[in-house]
C-alpha cells in the first residue's frame, strides 16, 4: 500500500458540517482498519471521484447506556474495543462479534462494511442490532431514524439500510445498539473432518440440533469444524459431551486459552498474514464448496469459513491470484467486498445493476456528495 | 368515488387490464369488491376498482407494470388482517389479492432457509419446516392467517421479539416487483450480505415500495425445552418490577408478557384459562432451549420469582399445561369483545424502565375520560397494547376512544419510545409520523417512497399524512376473530 492518505478528523458536529460543505465529494471512514472499503486516490487508481476522506474518530464516546434496557447509544467514532469494555462492566455484549475489535474498528465502520463475526450465527448480524442512527446527508441534513428502543416498526428502516453502506449513503454520526446478556460460559470443541463435504454435512446437522449452538466456524486447510457452546457451564459440558460422543474420537474440546486465541484470530481477520488481501464473500454452503473446489489446487488463496457456511473470507496472497478470485466469483454467481488489499476496486465477482441501487443513492444523497456504490458503470 | 358507470378515464385502460387476465383472476362486480372493502382496521372502508387474484409472478407483475404505465394506484393485500389499516384498498385503484400466490418455492435444511410466495400463511412455513426439526420464528398471533407477504410489509411481530427479532431479523432477501415495473433480487440465502441491506428497508415498507413476490426465510432449530411460569401479582407495578428483575438476572427468556386485571377478566370470561383469582396482573415468563440448559436457567428464574412478592406461581407441568397458560395470553385481545361492544386495539413502544409510569399515565387517562381500558403486553421489549373499550352506537364513543388513543401514542413518544412496535402506521397512525420523526427524515423518507414508486402508486395515502382519509365507520372483531379462527396478540 502506499503511504498513508491524507485524512480529515472533525473534532465537533460543526467541524464536520463545514467540511462536508467545503467539499465536492467526501467520504467518511473511521480508523481505516478495512482499507478495502474505502479506496482513495493514494491506494487507488481512479474508477473514483476524489472524495476527501474524513475520518470520525474524534467524534467518540458512548452517549447513553441503559443496561435494563438492553441498549446503548453512542458516537460513530467510537472504538469498538471501549463498547466492549463498557458493556462487559454490566455483563452485557453485542452478540455478532464485530471484527477487527483489537485493530480498532470504530462503530461506523463497523455498521458502514457490516463487519460481523461467528457470533453472527445464533442471534443475527449487526442489522439486527442497529435500532436508530444519527446520519448526516450530503446537504448537511441531519436525519434521525429508528428508535431508541429494542422493538419499533415505524416508518422505513433506514437504520438497515445503512448496514454495509460503506459511508456512501451518508455520514454516520451515532448509533443505538441493542445488547444482549453474556452467557455465563463458553465451551469450544474442535471436529476433526476427512473432507469438506463431511465437514458441511456435519456442520448442517449441528445448526439444526437441539444444541443451540452460539457459533460454527470451520478452519478450511486443517478440515477442522470449531463449535461454540454458551450458557451455563455444567450444560455446557453436558451439550459438549453429546458432541464429542457423535464425533466417533475426531472431537476435542479445547482449552479456554487455545479457544480465545482460535476466535480472537477469526475476529481480527488474523487466520492470515497481515499481507494478505481480505475478501468478504457471502455464501452458502453448497456455495462455499464450490470456492473450495475452485480454490483447491491454488496456494494463493486461503479461506476460512464462518457462520455455519454463509460468510467465507478469502485471503489472497498475491495481486495475480486476485484476478483468478474476480473470474471464479463471476463464474459462480458470488459477489465479494475487499476489506483489506491494495486495489482499485471494493467489489468482485458478480455487480448489481439494479436503477433501485441508483434511484435510492439518489434520495439519500441529493447533493451527490458521497462517491457512488458501484463505480463500474 | 367512482362506480362501475362512471369509471370514464380508467375504463378503457381497465379494459386492457381484464384481458391480461382470465375471468377467474379479474373482478370487478360489487359483489366481488364488497368483500376486500377494508382489513381488520374496520373503522376505515373503500372500494377498489377491479380486484386482480395473480397466480404466477408474471401475473403481479405484469399487474403492477400495468398500473405503473397507467399510473392506477394499487394496494397489495394477504390476507387483509392489517390492524392499521394497512391493506385498505385505495377507491380509484386495485387490489392485487395474493392468497393463490401460497407455494413453499424450496426448503433447504442444510443451509436452514426456505423461500416462499408472498401468500404463503405465516404457520405453513413452520409446518414445513417441522419435521427437519426446524421452525420459522416470528409469530404473530395471528400466524394462522396472516401471509409472508404482509408480515414483511408490515414487519411484523410476536411474542418472542425479544430475543429473536421481527420480521426482517428473519428475511434474509427477496424478490420483488418495485412500483416502477423494475424487477428486483435484494439479499439472497446467505445470513450475510454486502452492500447496503435493501432487503432490511423493504421490510416494514407497508406496501409503498412494491410488491415482494418471493421470500427468503430463515429457519432456527425448534426449542427442546420450555420452561413457562404463570405468576400472579397484587398490582401492575410489581409485575413490572418483576420483568426489570428477570432482565436485570441476565436471563433472555423467549417471552415476557403481562395482563392487567381487566384483560384478565375478559380472557377468564371467555376460554376460562384459571390465572390465579384476585390478580391484578399476572405475569408469563418463558425460557427456552436446550434440556441441559433450561434445568440450569429454571432453578436461578424460579428462585428469582420467588422473591418478587408475587402471591401465586404456576409452573407448566407439560406442554398441556403450557398451551393452557399461553390461552389465556392469546385470547385476550378478542375476548375483550366480551366487555366491550366495540374496541381499539392500540400498539406503542416505551423504554421498558418507563412501563410503570406508561400504564400508570395510563390509567390516569381512563379515569379522566371514563374509558375503560384494558392492558395486554409484551412486557420484555415495552411495547403496550392497551385496549380502548367503546360502545359505537353511543353517539361520539368512537371518536372519544380516538382521542385516548391517540394520546396515548403522543406519552409513547414523549418517553423516547414509538408508536408503532408490530402494527405499523397504515392509515391509522400516519397523522403521528411528524410528531416522532423530524422535518428532514420525513423528508428522506418520502424522497425513497419516490425512489420506488416516483408516481405514488403503491398503497398510496399510507404511512405519511396527506390525503384524506376514507371515512369513518365501525369498530368491532375481524370476520375471522369472530369465528373464532384466530385473536390477537
Ligand atoms: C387477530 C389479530 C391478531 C394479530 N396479532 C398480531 C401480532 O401478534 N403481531 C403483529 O405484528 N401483528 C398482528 N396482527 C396484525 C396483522 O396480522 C399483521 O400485520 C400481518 O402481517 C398482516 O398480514 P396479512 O397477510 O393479513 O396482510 P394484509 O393485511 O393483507 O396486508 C398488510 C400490508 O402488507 C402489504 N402487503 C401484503 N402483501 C404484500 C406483498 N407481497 N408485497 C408488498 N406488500 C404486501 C399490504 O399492502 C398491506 O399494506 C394481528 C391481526 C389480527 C387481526
Amino acid at each position: 500500500m502506499n503511504e498513508k492518505p491524507n485524512v480529515l478528523r472533525p473534532t465537533t458536529t460543526d467541524d464536520l458540517l463545514d467540511i462536508i460543505a467545503g467539499h465536492r465529494s467526501v467520504l467518511p471512514v473511521g480508523n481505516r482498519t478495512k482499507p478495502g472499503c474505502s479506496p482513495c486516490p493514494d491506494d487507488a487508481a481512479g474508477n473514483f471521484d476524489r472524495p476527501a476522506l474524513v475520518s470520525l474518530t474524534e467524534l467518540s464516546g458512548i452517549i447513553e447506556y441503559e443496561p435494563s434496557e438492553f441498549t446503548f447509544t453512542a458516537h460513530a467514532g467510537t472504538r469498538v474495543t471501549e463498547i466492549v469494555e463498557i458493556l462487559k462492566a454490566k455483563n452485557q455484549y453485542l452478540p455478532f462479534d464485530p471484527l477487527l475489535v483489537d485493530a480498532g474498528a470504530t462503530l461506523g465502520g463497523t455498521v458502514a462494511s457490516n463487519a460481523a463475526g461467528p457470533g453472527r450465527f445464533r442471534y443475527g448480524g449487526v442489522r439486527d442490532f442497529l435500532l436508530a442512527v444519527c446520519l448526516i446527508t450530503g446537504d448537511g441534513k441531519t436525519i434521525r431514524a429508528g428508535a431508541k428502543v429494542v422493538k419499533n416498526s415505524a416508518g422505513f428502516d433506514i437504520p438497515k439500510l445503512i448496514v454495509g453502506s460503506l459511508g456512501r449513503l451518508g455520514v454516520m454520526t451515532e448509533f443505538t445498539f441493542k445488547v444482549f446478556p453474556v452467557p455465563s460460559a463458553r465451551t469450544t470443541i474442535q471436529v476433526r473432518c476427512r473432507s469438506h463435504d463431511e465437514a458441511i454435512e456435519q456442520m448442517s446437522v449441528a445448526a439444526s440440533a437441539r444444541w443451540e449452538l452460539d457459533a460454527i466456524d470451520y478452519r478450511v486447510a486443517e478440515k477442522t469444524i470449531c463449535y461454540r457452546v454458551a450458557g451455563p457451564k455444567p450444560s455446557n459440558d453436558l451439550i459438549a459431551g453429546e458432541i464429542l460422543d457423535r464425533s466417533s474420537g475426531n472431537a476435542d474440546v479445547i482449552s479456554l486459552e487455545t479457544s480465545d486465541r482460535y476466535w480472537t484470530s477469526v475476529r481480527e481477520l488474523s487466520f492470515t498474514g497481515p499481507g494478505a488481501i481480505v475478501v468478504k464473500v457471502p455464501t452458502t454452503t453448497t456455495s462455499f464448496l464450490e470456492l473450495a473446489d475452485a480454490f483447491a489446487d491454488n496456494s494463493n488463496v486461503e479461506m476460512h469459513l464462518s457462520v455455519a457456511g454463509s460468510l467465507t473470507w478469502l485471503a489472497i496472497q498475491s495481486v495475480p491470484a486476485l484476478l483468478d478470485v474476480e473470474k471464479t466469483l463471476g463464474e459462480l454467481s458470488l459477489a465479494g467486498l475487499v476489506f483489506r488489499g491494495p486495489v482499485e476496486t471494493m467489489w468482485l465477482g458478480q455487480r448489481r445493476r439494479y436503477e433501485i441501487d441508483r434511484s435510492i443513492k439518489q434520495a439519500m444523497d441529493p447533493a451527490n456528495k458521497f462517491p457512488s456504490l458501484w463505480p463500474d458503470d | 368515488m367512482p362506480t362501475s358507470n362512471d369509471r370514464s378515464k380508467p375504463s378503457s385502460a381497465l379494459d386492457e387490464l381484464e384481458s391480461l387476465f382470465p375471468a377467474k383472476q379479474f373482478f370487478c362486480e360489487p359483489a366481488h369488491l364488497a368483500a376486500f372493502e377494508s382489513d381488520a382496521l374496520t373503522a376505515f372502508q373503500a372500494r377498489p376498482l377491479a380486484i386482480v387474484v395473480p397466480e404466477s409472478t408474471d401475473d403481479i407483475i405484469s399487474a403492477v407494470r400495468w398500473c405503473a404505465v397507467n399510473q392506477v394506484p394499487f394496494v397489495a393485500r394477504g390476507s387483509g388482517t392489517s390492524l392499521s389499516g394497512g391493506s385498505l384498498p385505495v377507491a380509484e385503484g386495485i387490489v392485487i389479492a395474493l392468497n393463490r400466490m401460497n407455494k413453499i418455492l424450496s426448503l433447504d435444511p442444510q443451509d436452514r432457509i426456505a423461500v416462499v410466495q408472498p401468500g404463503v400463511i405465516n404457520l405453513e412455513v413452520s409446518r414445513a419446516a417441522d419435521s427437519h426439526g426446524l421452525y420459522y420464528a416470528p409469530d404473530p398471533s395471528s400466524q394462522s392467517v396472516c401471509t409472508i407477504g404482509g408480515n414483511v410489509a408490515f414487519n411484523s411481530g410476536g411474542a418472542h421479539c425479544l430475543k429473536y427479532g421481527m420480521t426482517s431479523n428473519h428475511v434474509l432477501g427477496l424478490k420483488a416487483v418495485l412500483a416502477t415495473g423494475e424487477v428486483v433480487t435484494f439479499g439472497g440465502p446467505s445470513l450475510e450480505t454486502i452492500g447496503p441491506d435493501y432487503t432490511g428497508l423493504f421490510c416494514g415498507s407497508e406496501g409503498l415500495f412494491g410488491v415482494a413476490l418471493e421470500i427468503t426465510v430463515r429457519l432456527l432449530p425448534k426449542p427442546e425445552r420450555f420452561h413457562t411460569v404463570l405468576v400472579g401479582y397484587r398490582s401492575l407495578q410489581a409485575a413490572g418490577d418483576a420483568v426489570a428483575a428477570v432482565i436485570d438476572s441476565g436471563l433472555l427468556p423467549g417471552a415476557l408478557e403481562i395482563m392487567d386485571a381487566l384483560a384478565i377478566e375478559a380472557a377468564e370470561a371467555a376460554v376460562a384459562c384459571g390465572y390465579p383469582e384476585g390478580a391484578a396482573a399476572v405475569l408469563i415468563v418463558e425460557l427456552e432451549g436446550p434440556q441441559e440448559k433450561i434445568k440450569q436457567e429454571k432453578l436461578q428464574l424460579d428462585d428469582l420469582l420467588a422473591q418478587t412478592g408475587a402471591f401465586a406461581i404456576r409452573v407448566a407441568v407439560d406442554s398441556q399445561d403450557r398451551l393452557s397458560i399461553w390461552k389465556g395470553r392469546k385470547s385476550a385481545f378478542s375476548a375483550v369483545g366480551r366487555l366491550s361492544p366495540d374496541f381499539i386495539v392500540q400498539d406503542g413502544v416505551v423504554p421498558r424502565n418507563r412501563l410503570g409510569e406508561a400504564l400508570a399515565r395510563i390509567e390516569q387517562l381512563s379515569r379522566e375520560t371514563g374509558i375503560r381500558v384494558a392492558n395486554v403486553f409484551h412486557a420484555g421489549d415495552g411495547n403496550l397494547h392497551p385496549l380502548i373499550l367503546f360502545d359505537g352506537k353511543i353517539s361520539g364513543a368512537l371518536e372519544k376512544a380516538e382521542q385516548l388513543a391517540g394520546q396515548i401514542l403522543k406519552m409513547c413518544i414523549a418517553m423516547g419510545g414509538s408508536i408503532t412496535g408490530e402494527h405499523g402506521v397504515g392509515i391509522e397512525k400516519r397523522t403521528f409520523m411528524p410528531e416522532m420523526f423530524d422535518q428532514p427524515t420525513m423528508d428522506l423518507m418520502k424522497r425513497l417512497r419516490s425512489a420506488f414508486d416516483p408516481h405514488q402508486i403503491a398503497n398510496p395515502g399510507k404511512m405519511f399524512p396527506g390525503r384524506e382519509p376514507p371515512a369513518l365507520a365501525l369498530h368491532g372483531l375481524h370476520p375471522l376473530e369472530k369465528a373464532g379462527v384466530i385473536s390477537r396478540e
